[in-house]
C-alpha cells in the first residue's frame, strides 16, 4: 500500500516540527483553559458607586441585597450628590445607583425610594446584563417586602432553567471552544501541507511518483484529520475534567459530526494550500478564514443578532453547525433525531467544499 | 545509439502573453547525457516540467520511448527526477527519505530494506539517522540522486543538480552521472554553468525559449572556430539578439 508510506511521512513531518507539535498538543489545552476562564458572559465584581439621597429605610436593605449578590463590588456610598457622569468617565465604577425620595403626591409616605441606575454603556454587553440583575434584585426585594406585609402578589414569575440551571458561561462556551480549536489546528496544518511541498520542490517528485492523485489527496488529508480528532479528544477531556462541563449526549454523535465537519475543513485547507504559493500566504488565508468562521459561528454572539442580509453567510459556515450540534450534545443530551437537519446541512457543505477542492487538486496536478 | 528516447516536437509553452518555450525541437538519444544549458529564465525548467507532465503543453508533442505523453500518463513511470533543491524532505533522515521514496514507488518490504542497506555505501553510518536539513550539501545531493533512481527509471531528469555546491562536490557528482550512464540510463541535465558542458555528450543551448545551439561540444567549438562553449554561447546570443 503506497499510500501508507505517504501517511507515515506526513505524521513524521508533523511530529518532527516542534513548533507544530506545541501548537497541536499543548496550545489546545492552554487555550481552552485560558478561553474557558476569559470568554464568559457572566458578570462578577462589577464596581458600583451609590448615591443615597433618600430618607427611607428600604434603601439600606436594597443596598445590602446588591452587596450580598456577589455580582457587584460597592466601591463607595455617598450621602451627597456628585458628578456621576465624570465618575463613569474615569472608569472607577461601571454603574452608579442613585436613591432619592419620590415626590410626595398624597398624605401617605412612599414606602420605596425612586431609583436611578446609571450605567457605563461603553461596555454595552456587561452593562445590559448588570441592568437586568439590578432590576431583578430590586423587584425581588419589593415582592418579598409586599409578601412580608401579608399581601400576596398578583403575579410572581419563577423561571425554571433547564440544561444549564446554574447559568454557567463555561458550560455554554466550552463545547464551542472545542469546535473552534478543532478548526484552528486542522485548518492551519492542512493549509500548509501542499504549499510546503511546493516550497521544498518535493511536490514534483510526488506528482511523478506512482501514487495516484486520489492517494496523494487522501494521504495528505487523512493524517491531518487524525491529528484534528486527537485534538478534539484533548479538548473534550479538558472541558469535562477541568471545567466539569457535563456531557449528556452520545459521544458517538460528536465523533460523527466531527468527522463530517473535518471533511469540510480539511478540503478547505487543501484548497488554500493548492492556491497558495508560499507558507506565509497560506497562513494569512487560514487566519482570515478562521476569524470569519468564528465571528459567524454563534460562539461569542447570538446568531439571531446577525442582520438578515448576512444570515446566508452563517448558513454556509460549517463551524456554525458544529458549534450548535456540539452544544446540543453536551448540554441538552440531544441525539441525531434532534439535529439531523444541521448534520445534513453540514454534510452538504462538506460535499460541496470537497468537490471544489478535489476538482482544483486535479487541475493543479495536470496543469 | 542514435535512437531518440525523448522526442520533442514544436513544443510551445505560453503563460498569458509570455512565451516561455517557443516551438522547440530536439531529441535525447538513448544512453546519452544531454546538457540543457542556458541562463536563468531561458525556459529549461519549463521544458523539463513539460516532459515530466507536470506542466500542460500549449502546443507541440513530447514522445517518450515511442509513446506520446499526451496519450499515456503511464509513460511517466520511465522518468526519474531530481530538482534543484534535491527533492528531499528536510525533517526526515536519509533512511526515512529512502524508505518513503521506495515505498511510494511500490517496492516490497525486502526491496525497501535492500535499498536502505545500499544507502550505507553512499552515506556514512553516523549521518544516516540525521535529519536531511542537517546534512552537508554534497551528501544531500548524493541521497537525492540515489532517491531519484529508486523507481529504476530509464530516463533521469536533473534540474540544476549542481547549483549551490562546491567544485569538488560538483566533479564527484558528474562522476556519479557517468556511472549511471554506464548502467544504460539516459540523462537530461539542465544547468546554467557553461563550464559543465564538457561533461555532456551533446548540448542544447536555450535562450529566451528558443534553441540557439545544438550539437556535440567539441564539434561545435570546431565548427564555429571558437575556443570554448562560453564564447560560442556569447556569440550565439549576440547573433540571436541581432536578428
Amino acid at each position: 500500500m503506497k499510500i501508507l508510506y505517504l501517511i507515515k511521512k506526513e505524521f513524521l513531518e508533523i511530529f518532527r516540527q516542534r513548533e507544530l507539535l506545541f501548537m497541536m498538543l499543548i496550545a489546545p489545552v492552554f487555550q481552552l483553559i485560558l478561553l474557558g476562564y476569559i470568554v464568559t458572559t457572566d458578570i462578577k465584581n462589577v464596581p458600583v458607586g451609590i448615591i443615597d439621597l433618600s430618607t427611607g429605610t428600604s434603601t439600606s436593605r436594597i443596598i445590602n441585597r446588591i452587596a450580598g449578590s456577589g455580582l457587584f463590588d460597592i466601591k463607595n456610598i455617598s450621602r451627597v450628590n456628585r458628578d456621576s457622569v465624570n465618575e463613569l468617565k474615569k472608569g472607577d465604577v461601571k454603574a452608579i445607583i442613585v436613591f432619592r425620595d419620590p415626590v410626595k403626591t398624597g398624605r401617605s409616605i412612599p414606602r420605596y425610594p425612586e431609583i436611578q441606575i446609571l450605567l457605563d454603556g461603553a461596555d454595552s454587553n456587561s452593562s445590559g446584563i448588570a441592568a437586568g440583575y439590578f432590576n431583578g434584585i430590586i423587584k425581588n426585594y419589593i415582592l418579598d417586602d409586599i409578601e412580608s406585609l401579608g399581601i400576596a402578589p398578583i403575579v410572581k414569575s419563577k423561571p425554571l432553567i433547564r440544561f444549564n440551571p446554574e447559568l454557567r458561561s463555561i458550560n455554554y462556551m466550552g463545547p464551542g471552544i472545542v469546535a473552534v480549536l478543532l478548526t484552528i489546528i486542522t485548518l492551519f496544518i492542512t493549509s500548509l501541507s501542499i504549499v510546503r511541498e511546493k516550497e521544498q520542490q518535493t511536490i514534483d517528485t510526488l506528482l511523478i511518483s506512482r501514487l495516484r492523485p486520489y492517494e496523494i489527496y487522501i494521504g495528505k488529508a487523512l493524517p491531518m484529520g487524525i491529528v484534528g480528532l486527537l485534538n478534539m479528544c484533548i479538548g473534550v477531556l479538558v472541558a469535562v475534567l477541568w471545567f466539569d462541563i457535563p456531557v449528556r449526549g452520545n459521544l458517538f454523535y460528536l465523533l460523527l459530526s466531527a468527522i463530517i465537519y473535518l471533511m469540510a475543513i480539511l478540503s478547505y485547507g487543501m484548497l488554500i494550500s493548492i492556491f497558495s504559493s508560499s507558507q506565509q500566504q497560506s497562513l494569512f488565508y487560514s487566519w482570515f478564514s478562521i476569524i470569519t468562521f468564528i465571528l459567524l459561528s454563534g460562539l461569542f454572539t447570538p446568531l439571531e443578532n446577525i442582520p438578515v442580509g448576512l444570515k446566508w453567510l452563517v448558513k454556509i459556515n460549517p463551524l456554525s453547525y458544529l458549534v450548535k450540534i456540539i452544544r446540543e450534545i453536551f448540554l441538552k443530551g440531544n441525539g441525531i433525531e434532534q439535529f439531523y437537519g444541521d448534520l445534513l446541512s453540514l454534510g452538504l457543505i462538506a460535499f460541496v467544499i470537497s468537490s471544489i477542492s478535489i476538482f482544483n487538486f486535479k487541475k493543479f496536478i495536470s496543469k | 545509439m542514435n535512437e531518440n528516447i525523448i522526442e520533442v516536437r514544436e513544443l510551445k509553452k505560453k503563460f498569458g502573453d509570455f512565451i516561455a518555450v517557443n516551438s522547440i525541437n530536439f531529441g535525447v538519444r538513448k544512453g546519452e547525457i544531454l546538457g540543457f544549458l542556458g541562463p536563468n529564465g531561458a525556459g529549461k525548467t519549463t521544458t523539463i516540467k513539460m516532459i515530466m507532465g507536470l506542466l500542460s503543453i500549449t502546443s507541440g508533442d513530447i514522445i517518450i520511448d515511442g509513446i506520446n505523453l499526451a496519450k499515456s500518463k503511464e509513460v511517466k513511470e520511465k522518468l526519474g527526477y531530481m530538482s534543484q533543491k534535491f527533492s528531499l524532505y528536510p525533517k526526515l533522515s536519509a533512511i526515512e527519505n529512502i524508505e518513503f521514496f521506495a515505498g511510494i514507488s511500490g517496492l516490497g518490504k525486502k526491496k525497501i530494506k535492500s535499498k536502505i542497506d545500499e544507502l550505507q555505501d553512499i552515506v556514512q553510518k553516523d549521518l544516516l539517522d540525521r535529519s536531511v536539513d542537517k546534512l552537508p550539501p554534497g551528501i544531500k545531493q548524493k541521497v537525492a540522486l540515489y532517491a531519484s533512481l529508486i523507481p529504476d527509471p530509464d530516463i533521469l531528469l536533473l534540474d540544476e543538480p549542481t547549483s549551490g555546491v562546491d567544485p569538488e562536490v560538483r566533479r564527484n557528482f558528474w562522476q556519479e552521472i557517468y556511472n549511471i550512464k554506464k548502467r544504460g540510463k539516459t540523462i537530461l541535465v539542465t544547468t546554467h554553468n557553461l563550464d559543465e558542458v564538457e561533461y555532456a555528450d551533446r548540448i542544447v543551448i536555450l535562450h529566451r525559449g528558443n534553441i540557439i545551439v545544438e550539437g556535440e561540444p567539441s564539434e561545435l567549438i570546431r565548427e564555429h572556430g571558437v575556443d570554448s562553449v562560453e564564447t560560442l554561447f556569447k556569440e550565439a546570443v549576440r547573433d540571436y539578439e541581432g536578428n
